[in-house]
């Protein structure tokens, strides 16, 4: 690899993100940098990085959402560039342009682009004019004590049922509702608003047609500073809840070479119509009839994007380093095709049986699966302690195979080798989705999980006798007493039988 | 000991001894004996890893305690078997209180003191994560106690409405 023109990264994130950065940060010989509350201050990224650097405060705005104290953090330490990941300062775009303006390299679009794409309105109109396709649907502002009832119906009316109202500043679900008639808007929209506000501090809510029976398609997009920019595939993202994705794959398995090459080269277009630099993904909804509407840009790395990264080959955080470095992409879109199939469950600490709670608690076992094909992207090692701090998402089991059929199993057998104890999780749903007959087939749409009773998915029991004889055999054994990590608290590697490997929950392993 | 999964009948079973294997010589549940099959289970040399037979084929267990609770990694399944002292009360959630999943504040308040609820009725609905979740009763009977009111801080725990028959 060419030098890049900076040696030392910071990354202002945390969690499995964090970690996949500073890996690649590491792997470009770079030195890279963590931030850290003090909630975080012995998590995996900290002992990652080459360096670590405290934010004091107790909330988000005084730590991993405080511009200023991350932009003295790279001041102080050398690091010459800053990676957002995703949420948190990522696409926001006034901490770009402080970065900037701070003599910094920030690892990301150009501010002008991110929020130009992060208002849903100029956002919408963009592509109007670049002549991507756009969903019907208008924004609705309501001024403080002014009767928002008849500017709804009126908006709803036009617009057309079934429609959704989502937070025009948002993302991730939140201040997200669906309305499939008239006599639902007002409560929904009420409690669409207060999410909005609560979340985003702006209580403005989009109203926008519902397409029902449509799929989550969104593909990924690379652009340099040179007027270069290809798209590496689509991903499938229709299995979600309430809105939240829940297993991506790619490519889709109803994407056929024309339709991903019209998708390409619409992405691509609204990739130029903001002059986009580094990594991106544009959302589009696939209606059942073929026809494919933009729903929104993200300016940023994706969770998903290591999909992408097992079915192309190509490292998209290393990409991102080279771009921001003011590289060519040293790509074209002949050099981008599809090697098998790929796919990615997303672990969560929450209880499937109880509408999806976050769950608490400490993981007093964490062995992640590994073998050929099997990635694991994790924030979490064995003894972490999972809290009510921050999003619950554990890990991302990505798997690899020549089929969808065999990606399919092969993500079965992992989620079924992934021994999380001491948290509940959503390994048993996921294990039982993977199995299917809806999933296998590859039909699911945006709306199933919605439309679907979560007790299909639930796993079936053990005898009774069988756990209980375990439970009373392993308190004879005087198992409670042995720490999981080893009588003297060294991990030791389950494949290896090496003690003391902190990476092991890091392998990768491309095919 | 005593021992119960997820719902609230209690087992209790008797283990025989063969030169550090044990197998499964008893079982009952709330006081019944029940039939079962043929179960042994050994140490392996991984601490928190058991070999255990059922029924003449052999599988792998991983097992962490946590507070009461064994977790039990068993065929790709995670469970909890919850060990409990001989002759405790059953039910360890208490009479009927419903309590906060979660630290998070109360949004809307749908019941009165006083008031017949009807199983899976919304009685709360609480703010947590930044998601919304709905508090539902669990079974038909009386709001007995009503702690929290609309916009208050709950910490886990904490009981949110107390039910009555």
């Amino acid at each position: 690899m060419t030098e890049l023109p900076f040696d030392a990264v910071l990354v202002a994130n945390r969690g499995e993100i964090a970690v996949r950065v500073l890996t690649a940060a590491r792997e470009a010989g770079l030195r890279g940098v963590a931030v850290f509350s003090d909630a975080d201050a012995k998590a995996l990224h900290v002992e990652l990085a080459d360096e670590a650097i405290h934010l004091p405060g107790q909330t988000l705005a005084e730590t991993y959402l405080n511009t200023d104290a991350i932009i003295a953090a790279a001041q102080s330490s050398g690091a010459q560039a800053i990676h957002p990941g995703y949420g948190f300062l990522s696409e926001r775009a006034d901490f770009a342009s402080a970065v900037k303006q701070a003599g910094l390299i920030w690892i990301g679009p150009p501010p002008e682009a991110i929020s130009t794409m992060g208002d849903k309105i100029s956002a919408r109109l963009k592509m109007m004019e670049s002549g991507v396709p756009v969903i019907p649907g208008e924004e609705l502002s309501v001024p403080d004590g002014a009767d928002h009832l008849g500017q709804l119906a009126a908006c709803a009316a036009r617009v057309g049922y079934p429609l959704l109202l989502k937070a025009s500043a948002g993302g991730g679900g939140k201040g997200m509702r669906a309305v499939s008639e008239p006599k639902m808007l007002r409560t929904e929209y009420e409690a669409a608003s207060r999410e909005a506000s609560a979340a985003f501090g702006d209580g403005t809510i989009y109203v926008e047609r519902l397409l029902v029976g449509a799929r989550h398609i969104e593909v990924q997009v690379l652009a340099d500073s040179h007027g270069n920019c290809i798209h590496l595939n689509e991903r499938d993202c229709s299995l979600q809840r309430r809105h939240q994705k829940v297993i991506e794959e790619a490519p889709s398995p109803v994407v056929n070479a024309e339709l991903r090459e019209a998708m390409g080269a619409a992405a691509v277009m609204a990739a130029k119509a903001v002059d986009y630099e580094g990594a991106g993904t544009v959302e589009f909804l696939l209606s059942d009839r073929g026809d494919f509407f933009f729903l929104e840009m993200n300016t940023r790395l994706q969770v998903e994007h290591p999909v992408t990264e097992m079915i192309t080959g190509v490292d998209l955080v290393l990409k991102q380093f080279e771009v921001a470095a003011g590289m060519t992409l040293g790509l074209t879109q002949s050099d981008i095709g599809i090697t098998g199939h790929s796919m990615e469950a997303r672990i969560y600490a929450e209880d499937p049986s109880k509408g999806f709670l976050p769950a608490i608690g400490d993981l007093a076992m964490w062995r992640a699966p590994a073998g050929p094909g099997i990635r694991v992207d994790t924030g979490v090692r064995e003894g972490d302690s999972v809290t009510v701090d921050f999003d619950p998402m554990l890990a991302k089991l990505v798997v690899h195979a020549p089929t969808r059929t065999a990606a399919a199993r092969r993500l079965y057998n992992a989620l079924s080798d992934l021994r999380a104890l001491g948290v509940i999780t959503n390994i048993g749903f996921l294990r039982q989705m993977t199995i299917h007959p809806d999933f296998v087939s590859g039909s699911i749409t945006t709306d199933y999980l919605d439309s679907t009773d979560i007790s299909e998915f639930a796993e079936p029991e053990h005898d009774p006798s069988t756990l209980v004889a375990i439970a009373a055999a392993a308190s004879r054994f005087g198992l409670d007493r042995v720490g999981v990590a080893g009588g003297d608290g060294t991990l030791v590697d389950e494949h290896t039988g090496h003690a003391g490997d902190p990476f092991r929950t890091l392998s990768r392993s491309f095919p | 000991m005593e021992w119960s999964i997820a719902e609230s009948t209690r087992y209790s079973v008797k283990l025989s001894d063969s030169e550090g294997t044990l197998n499964l010589a008893g079982l009952t549940a709330d006081g019944q004996e029940k039939t079962h099959g043929e179960i042994s289970i050994a140490r392996d040399a991984q601490a928190n890893r058991l070999l255990v037979e059922i029924d003449g084929s052999a599988h792998i267990a991983h097992v962490a305690k946590v507070g009461d609770d064994w977790w039990i990694h068993l065929d790709g399944r995670i469970h909890m078997v919850t060990g409990h002292e001989p002759g405790s009360s059953s039910d360890s959630s208490g009479e009927g209180g419903l309590t906060a999943p979660m630290p998070g504040t109360i949004l809307e308040v749908h019941v009165k003191e006083g008031q017949r609820v009807r199983e899976g009725q919304t009685l709360l609905v609480m703010e947590a994560m930044k998601m919304e979740h709905r508090i539902q009763a669990p079974k038909a009977g009386e709001v007995v106690a009503l702690n929290f009111s609309e916009g208050e801080r709950v910490d886990m725990g904490a009981t949110l409405v107390e039910l009555g028959d």
